[in-house]
Order: C-alpha cells, then sequence, then structure tokens
C-alpha cells in the first residue's frame, strides 16, 4: 500500500503545532535492545528519527486503533507500550528515562487519537450549547458554527474521555454512532396502559430511519414486555427501566446491523468490477 | 519510511459513512481517471482498486486545499502546490459537496480549531475550563494560544 511519503513529511515540517517531541527509546523486535530515537507527536502521527536536526525521517506510527500501556521497567528504563488491537498487529515498546517523561508521553499519547479528539469535540460541542442556551442567549442553535453534528447523549463518552483512569477505553470511530440520535426520542413519558402485561412499546417501531433499516432481510420483530407484577402507575422508574431495555436492544442490534451492512456493502462493490 | 503498514490496512477496515465508487486522477501530467473505491477514515483518504481488499493508496488529509472544481468533480492538492491537485469525479453534485463537506470536517486540525473554540467560549461563559473536568488542561495539542507554538520539549 503506498503511503505518500511527501505529504507526510511535508505535515511534519510545516508549522502547525507539534504536541510533543523529546528522545525515547525503542525496543527493536528482533534484538530486543533499546535504540535512542528522537521522536515527535503531531496530530495522531507519531514520527521518529535518529536526532532533532535529521532531515532523514526513520518512520511514522499512526495512532489509531491503539491502546498505551505502562510496563515494567526494564534496566532502568521507563517503559510502556502502544498496543495495536487485532491479530497480527504490532505492539511497539518505547522507554523514557525517568518516570515524569513516561507519563507525560503516556498521556499525550492517550489523547492523541482522532477519534479520542472527535468525542471531545462533540462533548464540548454540546457544553457550549448549554452553556449558551443557560447565558439565555435565545433560542439554542441545534447546530454548532462549524461541525453540524446533531447532538448525542453524554455519559458514555465522558467516561472514556479522562486519560487518567486506569481502564482508559480507545472508542471505536464515531461515524458509526451518528444514527443513535434518533432513538432518544423514545425516551419520553409513554402513555399509562391500565394493564402492563405482554404489551409491546406503543411507539410505532414499524417507521424505521432509512440509515437503519438493512439492505436485505427482514426488519426484526421485537420480543413482548416480561410480565410485571407492579402497578406502574406506582412505581414509573420500573416502567422506564423496561423502556430502557428496549432501547438498548434496539441500538445494538442497530450496530451490529450497521457492521454487516458495511461489509455487505463493500463487498457488493468490488463484485460489480467486471466492466 | 517506515510505517505501521498492517495497522493502517485494519483501520481502512473501520466503517465508514464515506465510501464510494470516483474517477480518481493522480496530480501527474499524464495520470488518467481511474475508477477507484474511496474511503475516508477518521483523518486518511485510502483508494481501492475496485477488485482488491488492500488499499492500493492512502492520502493523509492535513494541510491541504479541498475544492469544486466542477459541479461534480472536486479536487485536494497537497504541499502548497495547487497545481498537482488529484481529482475526483462524482456521481452527482449533492454527491461531490457531502464529499468536500467530510473531507474538510474529517482533518485533525479542523478539529483542533473546533475544539480551541469550544473551549474559550465555554469558559468565557461560564467561567470554568471543561477540559478541567478530564485532567486534559495542560496537554499541549488543546492550548489556546494561536499561530506556530513554541515546541514542548523534553530534556
Amino acid at each position: 500500500m503506498k503511503i505518500h511519503e511527501k505529504i507526510l513529511t511535508h505535515y511534519l515540517s510545516c508549522t502547525s503545532p507539534v504536541d510533543k517531541e523529546g528522545y525515547l527509546y525503542k525496543k527493536k523486535v528482533r534484538t530486543s535492545s533499546y535504540q535512542r530515537r528522537w521522536f515527535v507527536l503531531k496530530a495522531n502521527l507519531l514520527f521518529y528519527q535518529e536526532r532533532p536536526a535529521d532531515r532523514h525521517l526513520l518512520g511514522v506510527i499512526v495512532l489509531e486503533g491503539c491502546a498505551i500501556q505502562h510496563c515494567e521497567s526494564d534496566g532502568g528504563l521507563f517503559v510502556f507500550s502502544v498496543v495495536f488491537r487485532g491479530s497480527g498487529l504490532k505492539t511497539y515498546r518505547l522507554a523514557a528515562e525517568d518516570q515524569l517523561g513516561q507519563d507525560c508521553w503516556v498521556k499525550s499519547l492517550l489523547t492523541a487519537s482522532h477519534c479520542y479528539l472527535s468525542l471531545l469535540v462533540r462533548d464540548l460541542g454540546k457544553q457550549y450549547e448549554e452553556a449558551k442556551c443557560q447565558a439565555g442567549l435565545g433560542e439554542s442553535n441545534r447546530y454548532s458554527p462549524a461541525i453540524g453534528q446533531s447532538s448525542e447523549g453524554r455519559t458514555q463518552s465522558m467516561v472514556s474521555l479522562n486519560p487518567c483512569s486506569s481502564t482508559f477505553f480507545m472508542p471505536e470511530p464515531v461515524r458509526t454512532e451518528r444514527g443513535n440520535h434518533r432513538t432518544n426520542h423514545v425516551l419520553q413519558a409513554p402513555p399509562m396502559p391500565s394493564k402492563v402485561t405482554n404489551k409491546r412499546s406503543p411507539k410505532l417501531w414499524s417507521k424505521r430511519n432509512a440509515h437503519v433499516t438493512p439492505i436485505n432481510g427482514p426488519v426484526s420483530t421485537y420480543g413482548e414486555w416480561p410480565q410485571v407484577d407492579i402497578d406502574p402507575l406506582e412505581d414509573f422508574t420500573k416502567l422506564h427501566e423496561y423502556y430502557g431495555e428496549e432501547v438498548k436492544q434496539l441500538k445494538s442490534d442497530w450496530l451490529k446491523r450497521r457492521q454487516e451492512k458495511d461489509k455487505h456493502f463493500e463487498v457488493d462493490l468490488i463484485d460489480l468490477s467486471e466492466n | 519510511m517506515r510505517f505501521n503498514e498492517k495497522e493502517l490496512i485494519s483501520l481502512s477496515r473501520q466503517p465508514s459513512e464515506c465510501i464510494a465508487e470516483l474517477g480518481m486522477r493522480g496530480p501527474k501530467k499524464g495520470d488518467v481517471v481511474k475508477r477507484r473505491l474511496v474511503k475516508l477514515v477518521v483523518n486518511f483518504l485510502f483508494y481501492f482498486r475496485t477488485d482488491e481488499e488492500e488499499p492500493q493508496g492512502v492520502l493523509l488529509l492535513e494541510q491541504c486545499r479541498v475544492e469544486r472544481e466542477d459541479s461534480q468533480v472536486f479536487s485536494i492538492a497537497f504541499l502548497d502546490e495547487a497545481e498537482r491537485k488529484y481529482l475526483f469525479e462524482c456521481d452527482s453534485q449533492e454527491q461531490c459537496q457531502e464529499w468536500v463537506d467530510s473531507i474538510i470536517k474529517a482533518s485533525y486540525e479542523f478539529m483542533r480549531k473546533n475544539l480551541i473554540f469550544y473551549r474559550t467560549e465555554i469558559h468565557r461563559l461560564t467561567g470554568k475550563d471543561p477540559l478541567e473536568q478530564y485532567g486534559i488542561e495542560d496537554e499541549t495539542r488543546f492550548q489556546v494560544t494561536c499561530g506556530p507554538q513554541p515546541a514542548h520539549k523534553d530534556s
């Protein structure tokens, strides 16, 4: 696969800000020895060369789909690794000379991915809209000035944004989640049925968004509601939980179908290449 | 120059909403239009020959200029060389505009600018720095100063 090196080296040398640079040790796979290299982190790219002034770039590591992990010290060096998830994919072992260096680099690398930044921008976009509302600037404009993405529930993303938590989680590319906002409107208070037994949600599930409907295959039906022993008029929270389960199921079904649809879609295009 | 090729190829398989067969032409004189499956994943534009699983190539979408050339054609220029453009032929005006918008918004630098805007505005409106809750307020990449910054160096 051709990577168009010139574009990468141009990006490295242009005037956009460098996010971090410094010496680190990089472990050679074959010899298990560490080599000192000058690393430059810019956006989601980690470049390395022998010395800062070198024109010749030794290599670049694209930081998407990877986890950053602290490792045990090795020969006085403070080791951490860049672990790519997936069978047959690499783990890079890097090391700093001291604890502070290790911590700084780990933190910078954790916040380097495009996915992370994308989540963060979405989250801040929501906070901005809320702040504008509260500041009483009139009718809130749902679209950010630059992005125009619809807003989405924050709770999930907030947990994963803090790189200080030990179980830092690198999210999947956020584009696949764009359709989720469609399910949010379901969580309004439903009309209270007099008897809640074996009844499906009163919402019209047969109406589907074009993004959600699979290309082939029927729309899946939903199971009946579990028998509720309590009077829902007395305990709305339980009812809310049951509706919540349905929404969760919807969401995971949608995500599954979306992933299948993407695979399916790609295969079709390749098959049509006969002209 | 070495790069993590397998990992990039794995990235090219991630789901994307911006994927289509387009007519693609390279920047050199004598390059002709070829049908390629073009796929936008984060800030990379992958392109595949239509019968292959592995991408033929990948373009980093940073420091580039994306322009409408025609009702159905857009271009991407790199390296400050305005005349050397990659051309992409779409099937409709709508598709062409979607691609232009998506590519612009996909750039890391574009997202960084938005982040800085939100950070500044939220701070102005609420008196609080929204990055503090995530413990990332000191990260160089999120700093509010404009223009090229002095590099954050280690010893």
